[in-house]
């Protein structure tokens, strides 16, 4: 093959026929004397053609500039791979490049990376990229110029841009104000409600001890009374009617003896049946809910004590057999209602000094129901 | 009786030991990456069948050729050698076209890459024009330059 000058002492030759596979021997000849020779590995002594065709587009919308170019190497079948140096610079900065690598022939410039209405130049050149083709960079492409915006005009896309950030601000501002504000009264309760304190229902159901009690424990102002001590309780099978028809009549009479006997100190036991807190609905005489007698404070005035005394004994009609509240129930429990299997309470009227609830007025069950429908809500 | 054992004992080994060398392969791969042969050969095998692929008139017949040498197992070093030098009887002495470029680049690249101990004789030259000779020849040489880049 033969040579052809390019400069001085810088030949080049121009052919298809070097073997791109390992080590080649490159010998030059004058005549038929060999003047020189060298082994070389073509394959790593690629320089590519310069790229071309660079164009340099403004877009408005995405407010950037879009460079693009062309190289011969899409074209060819071996060497393919390349990256690719694009530089630009102001033109009136001179030398002061900025260089950018990519590996396609696209390239976009954000507008903030470039100064406003100014000129600028831009260039690119390229170099093989592949683990079997390696060389040397490419001639630069020839240089293209394009001029950035002014900032009149950046600032043309803000005012609407402005007015809604302001906008959002000052909403942001005023909700920030308007949750301060109705967050006690109207925001907390819905995000936070409040569950309702126990015992602070209790308080309101129980109603408040009158102030100025007049407590009294001296048994001489409870002579009116029935006191009926309880000293053992018998289990019996009987009907319910039966007791009822039977004890009645049965109940009035000793009502006369026992009243009759109250203030001689008689110890004969009298079966007595006795009114528990079931039989009445309502409050207690005395304002204790159903149970729990020894929590309450009872006003204990001895002319409360007689009238009703006998009032509660009379009320034949609503009698019904059952234990005796023991001063020593706290729980505020229902008392469960009792089978039709019942007991016979023999009492002691004779034995002064215990007072015993007998008296339970219709208002008990007033109290009855708001606490079970309090439980009911629990 | 002792000279038939006699035979079989000092006989045959020596036989098998002057055999060994013609049974096994004198050829080895040097480019056992294939980094030669994907970026250069393979592409040239390409353009090849691009350009053989207008003539379809070939006979299913399997040349002689292919009988005699096959890519098989351990000598496919060998077979690319042997197909090599064959395929170098297809280039003229003054190349002109692409076509002939090509052909090059496979021959001389498949020599290139491969390393034989022992030179191959020449077997008789095959007609120039024998197209479809050549396309076989062409596609036995890639098959064998796949089989023996998998088993490295």
């Amino acid at each position: 093959m033969n040579f052809s000058k390019l400069q001085e002492e810088k030949y080049f030759i121009k052919t298809k026929k070097f073997l791109l596979v390992g080590e080649s021997k490159i010998c030059v000849k004058l005549g038929e004397e060999t003047l020189a020779c060298k082994t070389v590995e073509i394959a790593h002594l690629v320089k590519p053609e310069a790229p071309f065709d660079m164009k340099v587009i403004y877009r408005d919308r995405a407010n950037d500039f879009e460079v693009t170019f062309n190289t011969s190497h899409l074209q060819k079948k071996y060497v393919k791979q390349l990256m690719h140096d694009v530089a630009y610079c102001q033109e009136k900065n001179g030398n002061n490049w900025t260089h950018m690598n990519i590996f396609n022939t696209r390239l976009t410039l954000p507008l903030r990376k470039l100064q406003s209405d100014a000129m600028y130049e831009i260039k690119v050149r390229s170099i093989p990229d592949s683990d079997y083709y390696k060389g040397f960079w490419s001639e630069w492409s020839p240089s293209s110029h394009f001029k950035t915006p002014e900032a009149n005009n950046a600032e043309e896309m803000n005012p609407v841009l402005s007015t809604i950030s302001i906008t959002s601000f000052f909403s942001v501002v005023l909700l920030v104000i308007l949750s301060c504000a109705l967050w006690k009264k109207r925001i907390k309760p819905i995000v936070w409600p409040s569950l309702p304190d126990h015992k602070k229902t209790l308080e309101q159901l129980c109603k408040k001890p009158e102030k100025n009690l007049n407590v009294s424990f001296n048994p001489e102002h409870f002579l009116d009374c029935q006191i009926h001590k309880v000293d053992d309780i018998q289990s019996r099978d009987e009907v319910e009617s039966f007791l009822q028809d039977t004890l009645s009549p049965q109940f009035e009479e000793s009502e006369k003896q026992g009243f009759a006997g109250s203030g001689q100190g008689h110890n004969w036991p009298s079966q007595i049946p006795v009114i528990t807190s079931e039989a009445f609905k309502g409050e207690l005489p005395f304002g204790c809910p159903t149970g729990n007698i020894s929590a309450c404070n009872a006003s204990m005035h001895p002319s409360f004590w007689s009238p009703d005394c006998r009032k509660g004994i009379r009320s034949g009609s609503h009698m019904y057999q059952g234990l005796l509240l023991s001063p020593g129930t706290t729980d505020s429990t229902v008392l469960p209602p009792f089978p039709l299997q019942s007991g016979i309470l023999t009492m002691n009227p004779g034995i002064q000094g215990q007072p015993i609830l007998t008296s339970l007025k219709q208002s008990q069950e007033e109290a009855y129901v708001t606490m079970s429908s309090f439980y009911k809500n629990q | 009786m002792f000279h038939v054992s006699f035979r079989y004992i000092f006989g045959i080994p020596p036989l098998i030991l002057v055999l060994l060398p013609v049974t096994s392969s004198n050829c080895h791969l040097k480019d056992k990456e294939g980094k030669g042969y994907e970026n250069v050969i393979m592409i040239s095998i390409n353009e090849l069948e691009k350009m053989l692929d207008i003539d379809n008139d070939c006979l299913k017949k399997e040349p002689n050729f292919f009988r005699r040498h096959s890519c098989a197992d351990k000598k496919e070093a060998a077979f690319l050698n042997r197909a090599a030098y064959k395929l170098e009887q297809f280039v003229k002495m003054n190349i002109t076209t692409d076509f002939e470029l090509h052909l090059l680049k496979v021959s001389q690249g498949t020599l290139k890459l491969i390393n034989c101990t022992k030179e191959e004789t020449i077997s008789k030259e095959t007609k120039k024009n024998d197209w479809c000779f050549l396309k076989a020849l062409i596609q036995k040489i890639k098959t064998c330059w796949n089989k023996i880049l998998r088993g490295h």
